[in-house]
């Protein structure tokens, strides 16, 4: 076999829009794709598909072709099958001259609303079908009448957590909070509405009264850790619009507040509490800033960190779930309250972000993880993700629910929610940076029907306080031929629910295990499809693979080399692993397939070009030290990082000017600061980090420089990432290949 | 009478009886015990104020005085109290006849001394503001201003710390700087020092000293972290009157049928403790301003529920006040703690109903403490009062601190115990009696909080039996006493004030017009009232108005000149004469009859009286009443109804109340404005006059006593109508003169009470 013409996704995901070819009516992939668009009819079918079967839904999905349509039905209400709730729908089919209409999930026939009703012609379509986007698009929004409220629209809140201990003093880090958070208050969703707060804490909790009437913000400290209490019972969340005043005078302060602070301790539960009874009322979006391990009070956590002894032991997950239940219960707490959590974490030390990051997983939240935080380095990434987690369009106290027809169901559930009844996702805020996976089963052992319908209903309160429902509804054929199943799978999505299961079984399993099961898949997986072909191909002894599927092997190595899944003790450290792991939970298809498979760039030879040209010339690399010349400069991009390598050879003022200052003057690289010089070099360079950037708003790289044989920064930064390479007991691209292939002749 | 007010000119000290009865027997038989009324830090520009220590006894401690027997040859002088001879120092080697130290000038009984060396550098006092905030925004308003103004008369140098609360405390870090902070503690829980210490990080950054005391900056707290709260006042004008400025009622609701959660205990208890934290030992004063009654926590009076009243003295008697008894042991706990800290609480009771004063009053009286009570804090009297006790002016208070007052006497004199501000120190010595009134067992008190008005009565037990070989062993019939005040000056220093007084003794039936002549009957009637309210509050089914009769009756069986069984030749010397009339207007007074009042009140009256020299006590007691009218000038007239006239302004002081009444003619004069005419000047200045008197009474009083105006007829006449006597009432025979008054009412007139008194006490 040769390495070369092994296949390598170096476009990246590839959305399989030629579904919409053969259903036109269904919802565009970006919102909903099933890892194989054929649905088994049996049981013995799906029993030879070794892959997952299910689902990866991207519910808020960003469209580029513009807003979803929404429909205000009146008062004729929304309309719903009477039976299985499912929405009125392009698949829904109309009898009785149009005063029926049957449900295409359950096939019950429902009386069509007078207010709603309109003739057929003679194909039984409606005469105004076109003009009614529920009936001819698969992605629609619904207007939702009271009926849809347990109370009044909420408005979008904000509150936010700060540990205020020496370390986030000492790192710079409140002024960037500060800093960012006042220059996000204009672009808050939800103007005039939205309401917004803060409580610092160390070893007590600072609350904070913004009452409108106040010239400026007032402290009050509650010390009493075992007996949490408000200080006032309102003012502490307030109206942005009526304390602006005393809102920017507290984030001016909010820096200088504390700079005297030398207190270590961080009562983080407590703080939690506090936090809770505050929002309790209204709900929203709570968002800590922890920058040590909790320390005091009710979940204060142990520095137990990682143990090597454990690797390899039945004891080894328990360093990756929470020790304590309080995260989980509070987290359950919050959920009921409609308060989505985001973890910001910043310790240089452990602080146990398996611990911490159960809030965000448990309430459709997001753990963002900035180890050893020190403003100059990662201020940038933590003003524009922080940016983009405070201005974002985002949906409040919402519910979703994926209906499917008759003979299947969904069984699991992947990513950050509460499951509030077996199928009903919880989720108190979710955005466009939020995708959910999820595996089907088959519930009969013989499907009769032609047809399978999925529909996907999000209701949810939008900022401008509207509720509302956004029904993505899809058909999906039912097959009685593997081979049909193998030509529809999608690498995307199989790629997307395989990792988020990986991630969820090295909760309760060894990394090795998991990776084995990950394996195992893949080539049971191949030598059904091996079996399939073998006679009539006459293939012999040819690994072989159905064109679908043809990155499938390259990307469950990466995911067994991902930061979250690789070896062992002594590869990731424990907390960023743990983070890698809830981000990869909610990462949207193509980010995830990007973060295990980076994209790699050469630069150094597009530098010179005209600044128009340089985006369509840069050309992804296979992730191998091969590509590497030394004369070169390199750039990797997982989404998160951006890596720039300076090959040995590189000339010194090339490296200079980008640099700005001289190697030669500047040995440590790891507190270089990537700044625009003034030449067309560093110029370009910049520009090219900024279209990067561009393309994904919802993560900001954090751009680290390394040296051609700078141990061990090029390891650990670089080579890991090299997933085709061979690398401390990991098989390279071409051995895997082998592995495989040996295991699937077998 | 004159020389009484001479001797209390010089030592700020009244005596009932000025020549003592000498025996066991002979006191008894007196009625009014032998006692003084002692003002300690009386002014008086011609005491000494020497800039050296004491010489003390080596025996018995007391301080060298001018009765003391000098032997200017061997350098010895002899201790009136022990006898004991001691010799005089290296450095009163000089002394001679004619060359005396001031304290053993004759005059000089009364001198201060006030030494450095002795004792240490002048410390700032302490001024802790406690703020209730449960209040509409009208009274808010008004205690912000009223706060705002005193705070801007702090001395510079002395140090401010801020609480407030309602259903929770707030301890605001006025050293923060930055904006507001404040710490804040649950109204409901206790809150003990060592969580003060933990929660309020006094102990940020460094470790916790993990054995011995932690207070103040001299036992482990570091300077830094006391000024976070207790800041001079010139360093956090701003921040404290940004504080006061956006001062807000308390924010948590309150439904219509429920008083506001007000966790008054609780903000005490911090306050206390805060102090005792960070400045334990050193002069220092909690100032309470209290809108009502505590209903949150621990010394909570009444629950929420409106519906429950807040206790009478119906309920106190009948037993059914539920929380009285637990909270006045609250109380008496952080009283406790107080006089242990040596800090005082100062109480600003402004509302229209009860706020607990009676509850905790033993918490201010034990300290020294101030108290105000008015109707609101827009009102004169706490408006007033407040200033004055800031102002710098020639009636000052001259608040001093941290006192501890210490007695010597000779042996045959015991000490019982003192009535009034201030706290036993359980030190007990020979000097100490078995039978103990008020504060006693003890021979040393500490006055936490006194000023230049703080008057204690003291109430001795003569100890000597009766029978010739008793009277013999004395060698001489002189009974010496000295008292000792150390005080933190309002200027800082410490001083030391001694006062020596002899006085001499008679035994035996000879003795009574030596007695007689020694009778000083209003310190006797300021004494009886002290004891009378003592008694109603120590001792459970106590008869005041009988105790009060029978001590009057065997008064004027003994004293009075009368055949037996003859009540028309009945007669009382001049010493004695007014004495039953005192008695008269002190059965019918506020202190006796309280049910006319609220127990706040009474708490707020007992305490007033309990501070006061004599002749603000007789006020209390009996109040003048001085008439203006054309005929004459002003002239005093007596406390009785046919005072009334309709061309008479009347001007009643009864101490707590000024009233000025218009007589119907006047009124309607002054109505019709003649004041303000041409041609009518004598008029105007006819009801100027006692306006002026007013003012006059009012700049010297403290509290600021209540000023009402008002007409014959009008309904506020009844201010003056409670306290005259009712000589002509509804039912009597004569009708009163034209222009005249009745009161209606069924009690005893003066004349009716003397005529009972006589046919007793011939008997
Ligand atoms: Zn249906
Ligand atoms: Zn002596």
């Amino acid at each position: 076999v040769d390495v070369k013409g092994l296949p390598r996704p170096l476009d990246g995901d590839e959305e399989p829009t030629k579904v919409l070819e053969a259903y036109p009516l269904n919802c565009h992939p970006r919102y909903f794709r099933l890892t194989t668009h054929a649905i088994p009819a049996s049981q013995s079918l799906v029993s030879r598909w070794h892959l997952p079967l299910g689902a990866v839904v991207h519910p808020l999905a960003e469209s580029p072709d513009g807003e979803v349509p929404v429909i205000n039905f009146g008062s004729a209400g929304v309309i719903r099958c009477r039976r299985c709730r499912t929405y009125i729908n392009p698949y829904a089919t109309f009898a009785d001259a149009g005063r029926k209409w049957r449900c295409n999930l359950c096939t019950l026939l429902n009386d069509v609303p007078g207010e709603y009703f309109c003739g057929i012609d003679g194909s039984g379509r409606r005469y105004d079908a076109d003009q009614r986007p529920e009936l001819s698009k698969g992605t629609v929004e619904f207007v939702a009448p009271t009926e849809y409220m347990v109370r009044p629209p909420m408005p979008p809140s904000y509150f936010f957590l700060i540990d205020v201990s020496v370390s986030a003093v000492r790192s710079g880090l409140l002024e960037v909070v500060a800093k960012t958070i006042k220059s996000c208050l204009d672009d808050l969703p939800g103007f005039p509405r939205t309401q917004i707060g803060f409580l610092t804490f160390d070893s007590t909790l600072h609350f904070h009264n913004f009452k409108s009437s106040l010239s400026q913000p007032q402290m009050m400290v509650v010390a009493d850790l075992d007996d949490v209490f408000l200080p006032l019972p309102d003012d502490l969340l307030v109206n942005l619009v009526d304390s602006r005043h005393v809102v920017d005078s507290f984030l001016d302060s909010l820096p200088n507040m504390f700079q005297d602070n030398v207190n270590v301790e961080s009562a983080l539960g407590p703080a939690l509490k506090a936090a809770f009874m505050v929002m309790s009322q209204i709900g929203g979006k709570l968002l800590v800033f922890q920058s040590t391990l909790p320390s005091l009070g009710v979940g204060r956590l142990r520095l137990r960190g990682d143990d090597v002894r454990a690797y390899g032991t039945d004891k080894e997950h328990s360093l990756r779930v929470p020790e304590d239940p309080f995260y989980k219960q509070m987290a359950a707490e919050f959920t009921k309250n409609q308060i989505a959590v985001d973890i910001f974490s910043f310790s240089d030390k452990y602080c146990d972000i398996a611990s911490l990051g159960s809030l965000a997983k448990y309430t459709g939240g997001q753990v963002y993880h900035y180890p050893s935080f020190q403003a100059v380095t990662h201020g940038d990434k933590l003003k524009h993700e922080l940016s983009r987690d405070l201005t974002r369009e985002t949906a409040w106290e919402s519910v979703m629910r994926i209906r499917c027809g008759k003979g299947v169901r969904f069984t699991t559930y992947h990513g950050h929610f509460m499951l509030r009844s077996t199928d009903l996702l919880a989720l108190p805020a979710v955005d466009s940076d939020k995708a959910f996976a999820m595996q089907l089963s088959l519930e009969e052992t013989l499907m009769t029907t032609q047809t399978v319908y999925f529909q996907v209903a999000l209701l949810y309160t939008s900022s401008s306080g509207e509720r509302r429902i956004r029904v993505h509804t899809a058909a999906a054929p039912v097959v009685t031929d593997l081979g049909e199943m193998y030509r529809q799978a999608d690498t995307g999505a199989i790629v997307s629910l395989l990792s988020r299961i990986a991630v969820e079984n090295s909760l309760s399993d060894k990394l090795d295990s998991v990776r084995q099961q990950l394996q195992l898949k893949l080539v049971r997986s191949l030598k059904e499809y091996r079996n399939l072909y073998v006679v009539q191909h006459r293939i012999g002894g040819r690994l072989i693979y159905p064109e679908s599927l043809r990155f499938l092997p390259l990307y469950i190595l990466s995911i067994c080399k991902s930061l979250a899944l690789r070896g062992g003790y002594a590869d990731v450290s424990l907390d960023e692993r743990c983070a890698a792991g809830f981000s990869m939970m909610i990462l949207p298809a193509k980010k995830l397939l990007n973060f295990i498979y980076p994209s790699l760039y050469r630069v150094d030879e597009v530098l010179s070009m005209e600044p128009d040209r340089i985006g369509g010339s840069l050309k992804r690399l296979p992730l191998t030290m091969q590509c590497l010349d030394t004369g070169g400069l390199y750039l990797l991009d997982d989404g998160f990082t951006f890596l720039v390598w300076l090959g040995r050879m590189l000339p010194p003022e090339l490296v200079n000017n980008i640099l700005g200052v001289s190697l030669a003057n500047f040995p440590d690289l790891s507190k270089v600061q990537l700044r625009e010089c003034d030449n067309e070099y560093s110029r370009n360079f910049m520009k090219i980090l900024g279209t990067l950037r561009e393309r994904d708003p919802s993560y900001h790289q954090l751009c680290r420089v390394v040296r051609q044989g700078e141990q061990p920064r090029e390891g650990f930064l670089l080579l890991s990432n090299l997933v085709e390479d061979q690398m401390s007991g990991t098989s390279s691209y071409m051995d895997w290949i082998l592995q495989i292939h040996r295991q699937t002749q077998s | 009478m004159s020389e009484f007010l001479d001797l209390e000119l010089q030592d700020g000290i009244r005596m009932p009886w000025n020549v003592i009865p000498g025996t066991k027997q002979d006191a008894a038989n007196c009625v009014v015990p032998v006692s003084a009324i002692y003002t300690p830090l009386r002014p008086n520009p011609a005491i000494p104020v020497l800039p050296y220590g004491p010489l003390r006894c080596r025996m018995c401690r007391s301080i060298l005085n001018p009765f003391c027997v000098v032997d200017y040859v061997a350098k010895i002088w002899v201790c009136p109290f022990c006898f004991q001879r001691n010799h005089f120092p290296q450095h009163y080697s000089s002394i001679s006849e004619s060359n005396l130290p001031a304290e053993l000038f004759p005059q000089y009984t009364t001198v201060e001394f006030m030494s450095t060396a002795e004792t240490g550098p002048v410390v700032p006092p302490v001024f802790l503001f406690v703020v209730d905030t449960c209040m509409i925004e009208e009274e808010i308003d008004y205690l912000k201003s009223a706060l705002a103004q005193a705070i801007e008369l702090l001395p510079d140098q002395s140090l401010v710390g801020f609480i407030t609360f309602g259903t929770y405390v707030q301890v605001h870090e006025l050293g923060f700087g930055l904006l507001p902070k404040s710490y804040v503690f649950k109204g409901t829980k206790e809150v003990t020092k060592d969580q003060i210490l933990e929660q309020m990080c006094f102990f940020a950054g460094k470790t916790k000293p993990t054995t011995g005391v932690i207070a103040g900056s001299r036992d482990g707290l570091s300077a830094e972290s006391i000024s976070r709260f207790l800041l001079p006042a010139s360093e956090c004008e701003f921040v404290l009157n940004s504080i006061i400025e956006e001062l807000q009622k308390d924010p948590w609701p309150v439904s219509a049928d429920q008083r506001a959660s007000r966790c008054t205990g609780t903000a005490l208890s911090v306050a206390a403790s805060l102090l005792g934290v960070c400045v334990p030992g050193s002069g220092a004063r909690i100032m309470a301003f209290i809108g009502g009654p505590s209903t949150e926590g621990p010394g909570s009076i009444v629950s929420k529920s409106l519906s429950e009243p807040i206790r009478s003295h119906k309920d106190l008697d009948k037993g059914s006040a539920p929380l009285y008894t637990k909270a006045v042991k609250f109380y008496e706990e952080i009283s406790k703690q107080l006089v242990h800290q040596g800090h005082v609480l100062d109480f600003f009771a402004c509302a229209l109903d009860q706020v607990g004063v009676a509850e905790m009053k033993v918490a201010v009286e034990r300290t020294g403490g101030i108290v105000v009570l008015a109707e609101s804090f827009g009102h004169s009297v706490f408006k007033e009062s407040l200033q004055r006790i800031f102002q710098s002016s020639d009636n000052d208070l001259g608040l001093s601190f941290n006192g501890i007052f210490e007695i010597n006497c000779s042996k045959d004199v015991k000490i019982q115990g003192i009535i009034g501000p201030c706290t036993s120190l359980e030190k007990k010595s020979p000097l100490s009696s078995d039978t103990v009134v008020g504060q006693g067992s003890t021979s040393a008190w500490k006055m936490c909080g006194l000023d230049r008005k703080t008057s204690i009565c003291l109430v001795f037990d003569i100890a000597k039996k009766d029978g010739p070989d008793a009277i013999s062993q004395s060698t001489s019939n002189q009974f010496y006493f000295q008292f000792l005040t150390y005080y933190q000056h309002h200027e800082g220093q410490m001083r030391l004030r001694a006062t020596t007084l002899s006085r001499r003794w008679v035994a035996g039936s000879g003795g009574v017009q030596d007695l007689i002549d020694g009778f000083d009957q209003e310190a006797a009637a300021a004494v009886m009232a002290r004891l009378v309210s003592f008694k109603m509050e120590a001792e459970a089914d106590f008869d005041p108005i009988r105790w009060l009769d029978r001590a009057l009756i065997s008064m004027c069986s003994k004293f009075g000149d009368y055949q037996k069984e003859t009540p028309s030749s009945f007669s009382l010397s001049p010493r004695l004469s007014i004495f039953p009339q005192f008695m008269f207007n002190l059965r019918r007074s506020q202190f006796v009859q309280v049910f006319n009042n609220s127990p706040d009140e009474t708490a707020y009256f007992r305490m007033m009286l309990n501070r006061e020299n004599v002749a603000n006590a007789v006020v209390m007691i009996q109040p003048s009443l001085i008439s203006y009218s054309f005929q004459s000038g002003p002239e005093p007239v007596l406390l009785d109804v046919t005072a009334i006239a309709a061309d008479r302004i009347l001007l009643l002081d009864s101490y707590f109340t000024i009233v000025i009444f218009h007589g119907i003619t006047i009124a309607q004069w002054r109505k019709a404005g003649y004041q303000d005419q041409q041609g009518h000047e004598a008029f105007a200045q006819l009801l100027k006059a006692p306006r002026e008197e007013t003012d006059s009474i009012i700049k010297e009083r403290f509290p600021v006593p209540r000023l009402v105006v008002c007409d014959q007829y009008g309904s506020q006449a009844r201010f003056l109508l409670a306290k005259l006597n009712p000589s002509v009432t509804y039912n009597s025979d004569n009708p009163p003169p034209p222009g005249g008054d009745v009161i209606f009412t069924d009690d005893v007139s003066f004349e009716v009470f003397m005529d009972h008194l006589q046919r007793l006490a011939v008997q």
